[in-house]
């Protein structure tokens, strides 16, 4: 009985120490689980995939550093993939905070498949206005963007010639991390130009996006670090990156922090249960 | 007029964007399309609100010398030197507010004060987290269920296996707590998995627990998802009605104006 | 191990370590980082907004194109100035009124649309279901899932008989969704705690590639 009231009053700093050195370990020396793509993934992936050859994808950027490392890697994946398929990529963004990890893709994935900033990617930049941003896009991308983010006339960049509003564009895919996000595209962008529409969230807001997936409106989802994981696989499958896969890197831990939590909370309630008889 | 003027201009503004949606007539798209760069360009000044109050607060705060006052110089100079940095070089990516603001303070700063989380969902996870009730034991096998298949180890996990576990589990707590009821059920269970192994002589493929973590999330979360979305857009169309119709308020702030 | 030679890099751990020093205790080592972000974010916010929002969409067309119309916004842009005024802070309900009128009435038709028009045709069982049996059941078990969940919520009549079985239906749908989400948050808080470790281990010590 004093063991279980020890352990109902375990020092908390001894639980996060416990969590630092398991979440650490299967970083440095891999578990080997591996990774199996979801069918959520696969939908979002074949729905990229059929996109023809010079079209354009729109990603919009909808997340902070706070998410990056769930949201980054489904960001440079979605990107690789599109390269890969001799694809466009228009960026923006509806989240301030976002403008520097959406400049930071637009300039270290392109080269990597002889892609060139202004013909094959542009990233327009952040705009207030969450619906009128939208809204505006939806009439005419150059009346929201006069320029891309690095202050570049869009009427200067080749790209944007072939791209004047939102129906020219066949997908978007809203990486978000919250508010303003893939629901405002929803609103908005599917609801008034008809637009297919994909999603990526963190996994906290994953669970909330099933509705939207059942229905038909959000077109393949990507959830957390695991969707990211999913979508890296399926792109190294089929051929089109050989880049280094952080997320995939990182499931490993992801796995054994999950049965860490498990394990806690399973003796969290036995102890508890066990000093609650011994008291009534 | 000060309170008259704004509730008028709300409730036009809301009609006739309501109304616009239906109306294709080249007037209204072109109403459609001035209003949406107002809005733009008056939802950018909207930042000056949080600034100001951010100034306003450490402002006092150094003035008055209260406690920790030495930070609120921290975090003015911070504000200063970025607005400055971030002003006079421009946005760039190989500018010094992508390289030395952004990347080297924002980044770890932001990323690090979400990441501590984790360990507070840990701890929180082993203190509170108690299955006190049915329903609360209901949602912690859920939330089992989703954790351990929605990762690459749960791809490993045979939901019969799955279900061991628990049983274990629960034969542990029963004995701990000497419970009668939860031996009962733990028996139960105990001899339902031992009449599971028949059905695989009749070669029912086997369950694996992603494939039930994707139950999970696709059936019964998505429905309760559903209503929750109902019930959430249900309550934003009449919240966005009563404002338009000045039945709500508190947008107008307080005072005697 | 291949530890970072470059001083933002050993900044950007000093940041993190000050942050994660919170775990201990309280610090001053910690609010520094604290006040820190809050000041950095303000800035590069204010930078942003005025070279991707301010600048373009009214400096230039007002004071380099010369369309006298952007004026008014100016004006009602200018009014949340007027918030630190307290003689004039009525003023601020002109652009908020504008802002706000907009945003309910675009929303309204909008959000109908998304969340309730095609989220009730999602519901409804359709004879496409009947193609497989456990597309005929699971469709039935969400059917009666969202219609109990719904009654969980309506609170204009007591809770009783058949009005009670469903709303006590609802709550076990209610519960398996909320612990879906609490699985699925574990995740996302642990992805960020990786994150930051694969931050430590491969761009600083350089022990993972």
């Amino acid at each position: 009985m004093k063991f279980f009231q020890y352990l109902l009053k375990i020092d908390r700093r001894i639980i996060y120490i416990i969590m630092g050195v398991l979440v650490m370990l299967p970083l440095i020396r891999p578990l080997g689980l591996g990774v199996t793509s979801g069918p959520r993934a696969a939908r979002l992936f074949h729905a990229v995939d059929s996109i023809p050859a010079g079209k354009t994808l729109l990603i919009s950027v909808d997340f902070d550093p706070a998410s990056m490392p769930e949201l980054y890697p489904m960001l440079t994946a979605l990107m690789r993939h599109a390269f890969a398929k001799d694809m466009k990529v228009l960026l923006c963004g509806l989240w301030p905070t976002g403008a520097g990890l959406a400049i930071k893709a637009a300039t270290d994935i392109p080269p990597e498949y002889g892609k060139k900033y202004g013909e094959d990617v542009v990233y327009l930049g952040y705009k207030p206005g969450v619906d009128a941003v939208i809204l505006g896009m939806g009439e005419n991308i150059k009346n929201v963007y006069p320029n891309d983010y690095s202050g570049r006339p869009l009427d200067s960049l080749p790209m944007m010639r072939d791209v004047q509003r939102l129906r020219d564009i066949p997908m978007v895919v809203a990486l978000s991390a919250g508010d303003p996000g893939y629901s405002d595209w929803l609103r908005y962008a599917q609801s008034r130009y008809g637009m297919k529409v994909g999603a990526g969230l963190t996994a906290v807001s994953a669970a909330d996006a099933y509705p939207f997936l059942q229905s038909g409106q959000l077109t393949g989802l990507l959830a957390g670090m695991k969707g990211a994981a999913e979508y890296e696989i399926l792109v190294q499958k089929n051929g089109y990156s050989k880049a280094y896969m952080p997320a995939v890197a990182a499931m490993d831990s992801q796995s054994l922090a999950h049965v860490v939590i498990m394990i806690l909370v399973i003796i969290g309630n036995i102890a508890y249960f066990a000093t609650r008889k011994r008291r009534s | 007029m000060k309170r008259n003027i704004p509730l008028a201009i709300c409730l036009g503004m809301g009609i006739l964007m309501m109304v616009q949606f239906f109306v294709p007539h080249p007037i209204s798209v072109g109403f459609y399309d001035l209003t949406t760069k107002w809005v733009r360009i008056v939802s950018a000044f909207a930042v000056v609100l949080g600034v100001g109050s951010f100034v306003m607060y450490h402002s006092e705060k150094l003035r008055r010398r209260r406690a920790g006052w030495l930070y609120s110089i921290v975090a003015l100079v911070a504000a200063a030197v970025s607005t400055v940095v971030g002003l006079a070089w421009g946005v760039k990516q190989t500018g010094p507010l992508q390289s030395y603001i952004f990347t080297p303070l924002l980044v770890p700063l932001n990323s690090s004060m979400f990441a501590i989380l984790a360990f507070y969902m840990a701890s929180a996870a082993y203190r509170a987290f108690r299955a006190r009730t049915r329903e609360s034991a209901l949602l912690l096998v859920a939330a089992f269920v989703v954790m351990i298949g929605m990762v690459p180890i749960g791809a490993h996990v045979p939901f019969f296996w799955f279900l061991v576990v628990m049983a274990v589990a629960l034969l542990v707590a029963g004995f701990v707590t000497r419970s009668k009821a939860l031996l009962i059920g733990t028996g139960a269970l105990v001899v339902g998995l031992l009449v599971w192994p028949a059905f695989w002589k009749f070669k029912v493929p086997r369950l694996m627990l992603p494939d039930t973590a994707e139950w999970v999330l696709s059936v019964p979360n998505m429905a309760a998802k559903r209503a929750i979305t109902f019930g959430v857009a249900l309550g934003g169309i009449a919240t966005a009605l009563k404002v338009i119709l000045g039945i709500e308020r508190g947008w107008l702030g307080g005072g005697k104006q | 191990m291949h530890v970072s030679h470059s001083f933002l890099t050993w900044v950007a751990v000093i940041l993190t370590i000050g942050i994660f020093s919170f775990l201990w205790k309280d610090n001053p080592f910690y609010k520094f980082c604290e006040h820190l972000f809050v000041g950095v974010s303000i800035g590069y916010l204010i930078a942003i907004t005025w070279y991707n929002g301010v600048y373009p969409d009214l400096v230039t067309p007002l004071f380099r194109q010369g369309k006298p119309l952007y004026i008014i916004p100016l004006v009602l842009g200018l009014c949340f100035f007027c918030r630190f005024i307290p003689k004039v802070s009525w003023l601020i309900r002109f652009p908020m009124a504008f802002t706000i009128g907009w945003g309910m009435g675009v929303a309204i038709p909008a959000t109908f649309q998304t969340m309730i028009i095609k989220q009730i045709q999602g519901t409804l069982l359709t004879p496409g279901i009947f193609a497989r049996w456990d597309v005929l059941l699971w469709a039935i078990i969400s059917f009666v899932g969202v219609i109990c969940s719904v009654f969980y919520f309506f609170f204009s009549w007591e809770h009783k008989g058949a009005l009670r079985l469903a709303s006590e239906t609802g709550i076990v749908y209610l519960m398996v969704g909320f612990g879906a989400s609490f699985g699925y948050t574990v995740m996302a808080r642990m992805s960020l705690l990786i994150g930051r470790l694969q931050f430590i281990l491969r761009d600083w010590l350089g022990v993972i590639r």
